[in-house]
């Protein structure tokens, strides 16, 4: 077998581009074709059965026209059912059509049939590849009775589906089982040219997708035995088309149906979300934690409980809150002025004030003990507020630095000549042993020459003038109910301090101090008789309140300091208490002006046993509740 | 929630359990059924020759396609019905060569001669697949249609000597034919000369054959159980 593949694959290589698929039973019109230069024979043109027991062949003279009369050629055919076979002529003429027919019996099935012509003088046209086998020439006959139904239309009313039908040709024996037939279904649109073409099935109806609406479409039929080639002619075509259909009465129903099922099943999802909602909001949305700081109730806040609030930042509380000085008492507002000569003031600040400025930047913050210039002088030039600052200067300090020039009138204060007066029946007690380094003012208002760098601001006049504290000003009570009260006061905000009760002490001894003549807390108190007394009592329109430093601090100089309170008292000249370089603004009062802590007090340096004070860190906060109770 | 889950869970896979042996037990092949014991599967006998028709109708329309291939790949120059004719290994047995003679012929004998055929046809089917599988000019599908043939022609003997069994049973046909064991006999006049026939001659021969099969099956079926599908 090996030899038939050889020559085989050559062919199969010359001829592959070649469509040759062809049976023998198509070979007759090839060669006709290709032979065409010669003079066409008579030949066979077609040779077809419909229904695999008859079949037809069809001759022409070809090119020979002196034959084409009939009779002229006759047919002879041999039917290969043994080798003894014999060429017989054709049983059935038809020669108006050129046809030879063969009969059922003149037909067998499965065997090879050669078909021949032969002419009156015996001249035999004959090719070999006009034999076949009747079951390769079947072209069955189109299938009849084609129709079609609409089976559906789509529900966007664009296309629709059909069925069509028909019936098996006739002539062909299905139902005997004789013949199977496949089927092809062929549609198009009316105005094109191409036709569709569906998949050959046995069956004989088809449904047909996807037709548009309002077109029309072409149909026909065509069909072939099964697993053969030859296909037969194309039936009869049938035109359908579907036009608009209204068909709202349906489709209408089912949207009513979809609305209200939607609706529905929304209803019932609020109603499931409203009476769940506390738990769908635990899920969908968890509470976050909120920052919470140790020992403070955030309801305090809220409820406006300052005081509470104030004790617990000023670590009235075990682990309260730090505060820059929780050392300073915020309970005895006071305000002092401090005024200084101008002649000698200004020469004199004016040096110590570039000096102090100088030491001030340059220095690093010191401790009270540092030298300081005090004034020990104060004179008084204005009624109101006037002091001169004495001639007594101590080793400098820091603080003096901040010579803060006073507002000599605090303007705007009816009650503040009152307050003056008394003032300056307290001048006494400015501490000669600090120089204030505030300086004060004459009676013109502020000037800013010997201004040091930082201060306090003691007050805000209403005229506008600033009423600058000095660095030193030391905080006297204003009197011994204000100072007990404002001990008190104190003494709620500073539970752990216990130097209430020192400093209740010290507040009688203090009494003779206190400066303010208002309750607003003119403490000028010398280093080394320390106030810690608060005066938190209510000023009545004082203008002026100061805030007792802590008494922490001067805890130790306190004690010091009391014991020479008697003794400095009648003595010391009225100084103007040291201004702390800062100071903080207290509240505003009714006359819109700028109500200042004290200064803390520091110690003055011929007290060196005394620890220094911190120096001018007036954090000293006010909270409004104290504002309240320093409010007339 | 798990406790409810379970039992629920169970019985959800002792159903589908069930489902697959039931499906299980369906799909696998009934045993042979004798005078219709109670729980087989029994098929009627339309039902059987449907079967057997359809893959009759299956193993002409590889047998076409086989030869169609061939005739790419050998291209015969010239008609070669008449050359072949004689040389078809099968030649020897009479068939009937159109519907009326299929028609008139008594339904014994008709299925003597589909069974003659098929039997003719198993060993050169096989043998042809073993030459194309050996060699490698033809394609692998070529080589897997003719094994895809040759399975065909011994599942088709096999579908016609039950439905032979089958008509026995019925009584449809007698006895005369031998059975299973007649087909020793039935090779006999068929000689071995399909050993010399080339592969072309022998595909052509065998689309002839599975034509002829395949109509005397549809005839066979009309005749006998003529219901839906004549």
């Amino acid at each position: 077998m090996a030899d038939v593949f050889s020559p085989g694959l050559l062919l199969m290589l010359m001829m592959s581009s070649l469509d040759w698929l062809s049976t023998p039973g198509s070979a007759f019109l090839f060669d006709r074709d290709q032979a065409k230069s010669a003079p066409l024979e008579p030949h066979f043109t077609e040779c077809v059965s419909r229904d695999l027991e008859t079949f037809r062949c069809w001759w022409s003279p070809g090119s020979f026209q002196n034959l084409s009369s009939p009779g002229a050629l006759r047919v002879f055919y041999l039917r290969k059912d043994s080798p003894l076979s014999e060429w017989k002529e054709c049983p059935e003429y038809n020669h108006l059509n050129r046809e030879c027919f063969f009969d059922t019996s003149h037909t067998s099935v499965w065997l090879p049939y050669c078909m021949q012509l032969r002419s009156q003088n015996n001249v035999t046209y004959f090719n070999e590849e006009d034999c076949f086998t009747v079951e390769n020439i079947v072209r069955p006959d189109p299938p009849v009775s084609l129709n079609w139904t609409l089976l559906k239309v789509s529900p966007s009313g664009l296309s629709y589906d059909v069925m069509v039908s028909w019936e098996p040709p006739p002539s062909a024996d299905v139902r005997g089982g004789w013949m199977r037939i496949q089927y092809e279904v062929q549609y198009r649109d009316r105005n094109t040219t191409n036709w569709e073409a569906l998949e050959m099935q046995p069956h004989t109806q088809q449904t047909i997708y996807g037709l548009q609406i309002g077109i029309e479409y072409e149909v026909h039929i065509r069909c072939r035995m099964q697993a053969f080639t030859k296909f037969g002619e194309f039936s009869d075509s049938i035109f359908m088309q579907v036009t608009e259909i209204p068909s709202t009465d349906f489709t209408a129903p089912l949207t009513l149906i979809l609305i209200f099922g939607t609706v529905g099943i929304l209803i019932v999802i609020m109603l499931i979300v409203i009476s769940q909602q506390q738990r769908l909001m635990m899920i969908l949305l968890p509470p976050v934690p909120a920052p919470k700081i140790k020992g403070i109730d955030s309801d305090l806040l809220k409820k406006g409980k300052l005081e509470e609030l104030n004790f617990i930042l000023n670590g009235g509380s075990i682990g309260g809150l730090q505060t820059f000085s929780p050392d300073f008492y915020q309970d005895e507002p006071w305000v002092e002025f401090i005024e200084v000569d101008e002649e000698e003031a200004d020469s004199r600040e004016k040096e110590d004030d570039q000096a102090s400025d100088t030491q001030k930047l340059l220095a690093p913050p010191q401790p009270i003990s540092d030298h300081r210039t005090i004034r020990c002088s104060e004179t008084f030039r204005h009624p109101e507020e006037v002091f001169d600052h004495g001639s007594c200067y101590s080793a400098d300090r820091l603080e003096e630095d901040s010579k803060v020039q006073m507002d000599a009138p605090p303007p705007g204060q009816a009650g503040d000549k009152e307050s003056s007066t008394e003032f300056a029946e307290r001048t006494p007690a400015l501490d000669r042993c600090r120089a204030p380094p505030v300086q004060t003012q004459t009676g013109t208002p502020q000037t800013w020459v010997n201004t040091d760098f930082y201060t306090q601001v003691s007050n805000v006049m209403p005229s506008g003038g600033v009423v600058l504290s000095p660095g030193q000003q030391l905080r006297t009570q204003e009197s011994t109910p204000a100072s007990e009260h404002g001990a008190q006061t104190k003494g709620k905000q500073r539970d752990e301090s216990g130097d209430m009760d020192g400093q209740r002490q010290k507040e009688p001894q203090f009494h003779l101090l206190v400066v303010d003549p208002e309750g607003s807390g003119y403490t000028t108190e010398s280093n080394c008789w320390q106030n810690s007394t608060p005066s938190n009592s209510p000023n009545p329109g004082a203008g002026y309140q100061t805030i007792p430093p802590p008494p922490v601090e001067i805890k130790p100089a306190a004690s010091a300091d009391a014991n020479r309170l008697p003794y400095i008292l009648p003595d010391s000249p009225q100084l103007v208490a040291p201004v702390a370089d800062y100071t903080v603004v207290q509240e505003l009062d009714t006359h819109h002006s700028l109500l200042l802590d004290p200064t803390p007090i520091q110690s003055p340096p011929p007290c060196p046993s005394q620890p220094p004070l911190k120096t001018q860190i007036p954090v000293e906060y006010i909270t409004p509740d104290l504002l309240g109770n320093l409010l007339p | 929630m798990s406790g409810q889950m379970r039992p629920a869970c169970s019985v959800w896979l002792l159903l589908v359990c069930l489902v697959l042996y039931s499906r299980l037990k369906v799909a696998a092949s009934a045993p042979t059924c004798t005078n219709g014991q109670a729980g087989c599967h029994v098929l009627s006998l339309a039902n059987l020759f449907d079967r057997v028709i359809q893959h009759s109708a299956r193993m002409h329309g590889i047998s076409n396609d086989l030869h169609s291939e061939f005739e790419l790949y050998f291209l015969p120059s010239k008609n070669q019905i008449g050359r072949v004719s004689r040389n078809c290994h099968t030649s020897t047995i009479l068939t009937p060569n159109g519907k009326e003679n299929a028609q008139r012929m008594a339904r014994e004998e008709l299925t003597e001669v589909i069974l003659k055929l098929l039997v003719a046809w198993g060993d050169p089917l096989w043998h042809f697949h073993q030459s194309l599988a050996h060699n490698h000019e033809f394609s692998n599908f070529s080589s897997n249609k003719s094994l895809e043939m040759s399975d065909m022609v011994h599942e088709l003997r096999k579908g016609v000597q039950k439905v032979i069994e089958k008509m026995k049973m019925l009584g449809i046909i007698g006895n005369s034919l031998g059975g299973l064991g007649s087909s020793e006999s039935l090779l006999a006049p068929v000689s071995a000369e399909w050993r010399l026939m080339k592969d072309y001659d022998l595909l052509y021969c065998f689309r002839r054959d599975s034509s002829k099969i395949q109509n005397y099956l549809k005839i066979l079926k009309c005749r006998i159980v003529p219901e839906h599908g004549c």
